[in-house]
């Protein structure tokens, strides 16, 4: 039986990993934008999900992805036999 | 000269090279389009642009992610006459309100007749195709594909004044200024670009690229130049070299690359995420050029990654620092081939209070040595009256020749302004510099432009955001850059009122990041009077930034916190960030 996929947690780990960045206070409410990451890092840490998890968030959803939630469900529907993290 | 749709048509016949899409055909695998058959699929373009009822003269917006459509769909175009306008496609997380507004501003100053994007990005744009009057159609990449019904048309004559196509310089503005690009400037600067500064060789050459296609280094340095050559180049999209930056040198070693050009920031990136052991995989032996450009070059990160692809083979005399833009069509000038990369050291004191570049080996600033521009071309420097200065005196770069563009697409004014639209004018670059014995140094900016992994931004924006916070003094804010390792770094300067500065600061970096995607690395909170103002109250931005790279910025301002905020600036500054552009260095430690 595999983990349920925790995006918050994932998310903190790419961004101490990609960005030198802790995010202590990170919620699936969190804006992406609010974090102060540039384009660049923010683009280097979906990559990190897609990778961990072998999934590929297609180019055009990219620009509706506003919250870590967003990014969650994004993967959610890549992935519609794991379970995930509340 | 032949121009760039002659040179296309006569590629029937050119089956031994061409252009490789990786991934072109899914993932892993590549698509490779010879030059014979590109000219195909741009004449199939075109005929459906016809059969659409698009004519001569009529302009055609292209929103199209994939290189493999989007360079078809573009030479299709320009085979009979039509005028592209190439856009950036929304491809930055969670960005599409800010994307829209940009586009639906450009388009409307543009007014193209038809908008061409592929049918997943179609879905995005549809509500802002509303908002753009001129669009009479919105065409697919996918429908373009299709076998066209009846003859393919034959290529159309150009005189060289004739407008190619429209290139809007990237970041948003209130009134965007696209610059008009003719089949004159397109070819001269081809030209200056693959034969006098690349000496490229169609049977050897290959270049590899993840360049943005829609902006003026990837499209006409890595596409329309080497369609007029006949010079192979492998595409990368650009968002697999910004999710993985080791792609970049994977593709190098994989293809047998032996030129590239990127940003300052893209090798920055590169040399932090390449890995020992892929690095001693590599082979980057054959690489000619590795070509930087379009944003100011920080002499650190360039030896960095010297050193650390040395193993790979990357030889120092490969890095071929560059200076143009789109106002020159592209390039203004270039280091010779073979040079390793060389650098000027100057007098700090004297650079800022004479405006004099004075040699000073061991000197604290370091200027990187730009390179000479082409035959049939001529850069002078000029004073604010158009003076022309002698070498080592330090004013605003100037050029001229035929690569310099028609001027501003229906902006007389600010044509003019820039030097553009009068034959033999010297085009006012912004920039600030000075020549020794022709070889350009750019030490600094005139014009008010941030410059972040590559991208522009206008400051009065990121300005007005920031003024909008309850807490910042009306009209208070400042934004600047200062130089960072990687690229420019954001600086925000404000006055305020409010105690609990950290909040804040957190706030206006929030807003900023929501906005444009970008960082803040810093923000210099000060007590309302503390900026530096014209007797008539306006702020200034340019001294802001000076005394705050000086570490003078509100000094008499609050007491402690604000003292050790400066200090910090200042060490910061010290500790090999560069000053001016990412060009010049403090090396002075502990000089404060």
């Amino acid at each position: 039986m595999q983990q349920p996929i925790d995006v918050v947690e994932m998310f903190k780990q790419a961004a101490l990993e990609v960005d030198n960045r802790r995010l202590p206070e990170l919620k699936a409410e969190t804006q992406i934008s609010t974090l102060g990451m540039d384009s660049v890092a923010v683009m280097e840490l979906v990559s990190y999900f897609e990778e961990k998890l072998s999934v590929r968030i297609p180019d055009e959803e990219l620009s509706r992805i506003k919250t870590v939630k967003d990014l969650r469900d994004a993967i959610q529907r890549l992935l519609p036999d794991r379970a995930f993290a509340a | 000269m032949n121009g760039v749709v002659a040179a296309l048509n006569a590629c029937e016949g050119l089956h031994q090279r061409g252009f490789t899409f990786v991934g072109g055909k899914g993932p892993g695998e590549d698509l490779v389009v010879s030059f014979h058959q590109l000219r195909l699929l741009a004449r199939q373009r075109a005929a459906h642009y016809l059969s659409l009822g698009l004519r001569r003269g009529d302009r055609v917006a292209l929103v199209i992610p994939e290189g493999e459509h989007f360079i078809p769909a573009f030479l299709g175009a320009l085979w009979i006459g039509l005028i592209p306008v190439p856009l950036y496609p929304p491809l930055s997380l969670g960005k599409l309100d800010a994307f829209m507004e940009a586009l639906v501003t450009i388009l409307n100053v543009a007014r193209p007749r038809a908008l061409v994007t592929s049918a997943r990005v179609g879905k995005v744009l549809w509500s802002a195709v509303g908002q753009i009057p001129s669009i009479e159609k919105v065409i697919t990449s996918e429908e373009l594909q299709a076998k066209p019904a009846g003859a393919l048309p034959e290529a159309a004559d150009f005189k060289e004044e004739e407008i190619a196509f429209l290139q809007f310089t990237s970041g948003s503005t209130a009134l965007p200024k696209g610059v008009v690009v003719t089949h004159g400037s397109l070819a001269a600067n081809c030209k200056a670009i693959v034969v006098d500064g690349l000496r490229a060789d169609p049977q050897r050459d290959v270049g590899v690229s993840w360049l943005p296609l829609y902006h003026d280094m990837g499209l006409i340095g890595l596409v329309l130049a080497p369609v007029l050559f006949g010079i192979s180049i492998v595409y990368l999209p650009t968002l697999s070299f910004i999710k993985n930056a080791t792609s970049w040198m994977e593709a190098i070693h994989k293809h047998k690359g032996t030129m590239s050009f990127a940003p300052n920031f893209a090798y920055a990136l590169v040399t932090k995420r390449a890995r020992p052991e892929q690095i001693a995989r590599w082979d980057l032996s054959q690489m000619r050029v590795f070509g930087c450009g379009a944003e100011p070059i920080n002499p650190e990160t360039m030896r960095n990654f010297v050193r650390a692809f040395a193993p790979a083979g990357v030889k120092p005399e490969s890095l071929l620092p560059c200076y143009g833009m789109a106002e020159a069509t592209l390039a203004i000038s270039f280091v010779g081939l073979d040079e390793p990369l060389r650098t000027d050291r100057i007098d700090a004191d004297r650079y800022h209070s004479d405006k004099k570049a004075a040699p000073a080996p061991g000197g604290a600033l370091e200027v990187v040595n730009c390179g000479r521009t082409f035959p049939g071309h001529a850069l002078s420097i000029q004073d604010e009256d158009g003076r022309l200065l002698p070498d080592r005196n330090v004013g605003e770069i100037c050029f001229q020749g035929p690569s310099v563009a028609a001027g501003y697409w229906e902006n007389p004014e600010a044509t003019r302004a820039a030097g553009m639209g009068t034959p033999g004018g010297w085009l006012r670059t912004g920039d600030l510099g000075y020549l020794v014995d022709g070889e350009l140094h750019i030490s600094g900016r005139l014009k008010d432009i941030l410059i972040v992994n590559g991208r522009n931004y206008y400051p009065q924006r990121l300005e007005w955001v920031v003024d909008e916070i309850a807490s910042v003094r009306k009209g208070s804010a400042v934004v600047f850059t200062r130089p960072g390792a990687a690229s420019e770094e954001i600086v925000v300067a404000a006055e305020t009122r409010e105690a609990d500065l950290a909040a804040l600061k957190a706030q206006i970096v929030a807003r900023i990041s929501e906005e444009f995607s970008l960082a803040v690395a810093d923000v210099a909170l000060l007590p309302p009077g503390a900026l530096p103002k014209t007797s008539s109250g306006k702020l200034q931005r340019r001294k802001t930034r000076d005394q705050y790279l000086k570490g003078a910025l509100g000094k008499e301002g609050r007491g402690g916190n604000a003292r050790l905020a400066v200090a910090k600036h200042f060490a910061l500054s010290l500790v090999g960030r560069a000053q001016h552009g990412a060009l010049v260095f403090f090396k002075r430690l502990g000089g404060a």
